[in-house]
């Protein structure tokens, strides 16, 4: 009799602990719907500081919607979100750059959710102002500039004369999705980009505001504000030369507000990389009705509030494509 | 008690042992001889050498200390044999007030003041066209932050040298600066280089406040106007980013180990003095 009872006393233990695995120790949650059909439970999600804002509007939004569910939103960098993810200690990972094959083979998923672009940025005092505005920086110049160094100085890149003054390269100091993508567009890693190693999207911003001479790169959200939907004082944005014709033609002058920028990053009339898009990512394909209704409805309802916040929307295709993949 | 004793010895080598077990990944692949020595840093190419990291690092933190190491001793001096006592009472807090400010403060201290201060003064009047982030700036926020930490080691091995030693040296006729000179700094020398190795410990270790300045360009450095990247600040700049990448990941884990071994050599070295020079005594 007494074996018998630690016996079942043993099994209840079993499968009391293996359930206590299966949900990561209480940590996470399972969805459930409650008897009305309402969504209710949580969500954590972690990663890139380029996403954070925007996922914090759209957990705002949603959490309106279904009020008995909770989301716990932190950021710590792109790789850090990666990480959590795939050791499963968050639901879902911002990721702000693209996902790398050892990423895959360790089974992240990801669906992308919004666009945002890293511009080229000077000091609105810079002496050649007028005529980088006029001629632009041609991805050429960019390398010499940024990977081969053999454009020193202001005057060196095409269509610029004047005073022999030198350029002062910033790049970011930290890794980040913002100098990866710079780096891609210009045909390598952020490993290669020269420069003076600033921290932060914020940390290159002031470096320009306070160098007439700076060159650096910033994401659309720390170079416009989104609130004047104007550039923000003391910077400016190099316009990119595509076609190397040495002019900035009518249809790469894009640049007066946030919201022309963002029109010309929609429709491809800015080239991407080192426009991007942003990805949720998860470790495999989520099973948890919850992610998948909050995915679903990030593609179908959320898209209304990415513009006020200063990024871009996805074309209607690429929505189409990403919501075959949570079906 | 024997419990809390054991916890606290058993920290470093928990440390360590984590690190070692981390940067197996990456001492798999290469061996620590190449690590240590290669200059060469594309990880995503599979290249991983810190001899650049680990030389920026050295520089930051001799230049900090050249610039330190004169300002604490000439203090400790004026404020234990020259001062009037009130000095040093209301100098005790300022030190600790100095000591206590978080380094992230000197480090955007160092973006408003001193980087515009290389760029426009100091480097121009060397006759060079500089941005100011550069091992002289990372060194002089450094300098600031361990000067509370130094001083306040020195002044109190001044405090505690015997009045006799003093009163033999001025009745034999010196003057008070001799007595100085010649009895008090020899008394306390070993003191003041384990104090100046503390400090530099220290230093090396200091994280955000030189990341904010010091330029974090890979390369090593040729002079003081020129940026430099020391070991801490690449671990800060890409621990969040890089964790996701296996090897990325276990190469600055072999960093973080790098300067724990570092900065205990430092250590280690400084307590050898001290107990040498007790023994001495």
């Amino acid at each position: 009799m007494k074996k018998n009872i630690l016996g079942i006393f043993l099994i209840v233990m079993a499968i009391f602990t293996g359930a206590m695995v299966q949900s990561g120790c209480g940590s996470r949650q399972n969805s459930s719907e409650s008897n009305d059909g309402e969504l209710k439970g949580t969500i954590s999600i972690s990663g890139a500081f380029a996403l954070y804002p925007l996922t914090v509007r759209w957990a705002e939004e949603f959490q309106k919607e279904y009020p008995d569910v909770r989301i716990d939103i932190s950021a710590g960098g792109a790789g850090k979100g990666m990480a959590d993810v795939l050791s499963g200690m968050v639901d879902l990972a911002m990721f702000s750059r693209e996902i790398t094959p050892p990423e895959i083979e360790k089974g992240a998923w990801w669906v992308a959710v919004s666009k945002d672009a890293v511009l080229a940025t000077i000091n609105a005092g810079n002496p050649f102002l007028d005529q980088i505005r006029q001629h632009g920086i041609s991805k050429e110049a960019f390398i010499g500039i940024f990977l081969d160094q053999n454009i020193k100085l202001w005057n060196e890149c095409p269509g610029i004369t004047g005073e022999s003054d030198k350029i002062n390269v910033f790049t970011r100091s930290d890794a980040c999705g913002a100098a990866e993508m710079w780096g891609l567009f210009l045909g390598k890693n952020q490993e290669s980009l020269k420069g003076i190693g600033v921290f932060g999207d914020p940390g290159i911003a002031d470096a320009v505001k306070n160098d007439k001479l700076g060159l650096g790169y910033n994401n659309v959200i720390y170079a416009y504000d989104i609130n004047t939907r104007k550039k923000y004082d003391g910077i400016e944005i190099v316009p990119i030369d595509m076609n190397g014709n040495g002019i900035v033609d009518p249809e790469e002058d894009f640049y007066g507000t946030l919201d022309e920028v963002c029109a010309a990053i929609a429709d491809y009339r800015y080239p991407s990389p080192p426009a991007r898009d942003l990805y949720l990512v998860s470790k495999g394909k989520p099973d948890n009705k919850l992610v998948i209704e909050f995915l679903h409805w990030i593609l179908v309802n959320g898209q209304q509030y990415v513009s006020e916040a200063g990024y871009v929307h996805l074309s209607d295709t690429k929505i189409e494509n990403e919501l075959q993949k949570l079906k | 008690m024997i419990v809390s004793l054991v916890v606290v010895l058993a920290i470093p080598l928990v440390l360590m042992s984590g690190l070692l077990y981390k940067s197996a990944v990456l001492l798999e692949e290469h061996s620590m001889f190449n690590l240590l020595f290669s200059k060469e840093w594309k990880p995503l190419s599979g290249q991983f050498g810190f001899y650049t990291f680990i030389i920026s690092s050295l520089w930051v933190t001799v230049v900090s200390l050249l610039i330190a190491a004169p300002i604490c001793l000439l203090t400790a001096i004026h404020l234990t044999q020259y001062a009037k006592r009130w000095v040093l009472n209301l100098m005790h807090p300022v030190i600790d007030l100095l000591a206590g400010i978080p380094s992230v403060i000197f480090g955007v201290w160092g973006i408003l003041v001193v980087v515009p201060a290389i760029a426009d003064h100091i480097a121009p009047f060397f006759g060079k066209s500089v941005s100011g982030y550069s091992i002289l700036a990372g060194a002089i926020v450094l300098s600031i932050m361990i000067i509370p930490f130094i001083l306040n080691i020195l002044i109190e091995l001044f405090r505690n040298i015997p009045t006799e030693l003093k009163e033999a040296s001025l009745s034999l006729g010196a003057t008070k600066w001799q007595t100085i000179k010649l009895v008090l700094i020899k008394k306390i020398l070993p003191g003041i280089v384990s104090a100046f190795g503390l400090g530099m410990s220290r230093a090396f270790g200091e994280t955000i406040a030189v990341l904010i300045v010091v330029g974090n360009v890979t390369q090593i450095p040729k002079g003081i106007f020129q940026p430099g990247y020391p070991l801490p600040a690449l671990i800060a700049n890409n621990y969040g980013e890089m964790l996701s990448i296996p090897m990325y990941d276990s190469a600055l884990m072999l960093a973080a180990l790098i300067l724990f071994v570092i900065v205990l050599f430092f250590n280690f070295i400084s307590r050898v003095i001290i107990i040498k020079s007790n023994k001495h005594n």
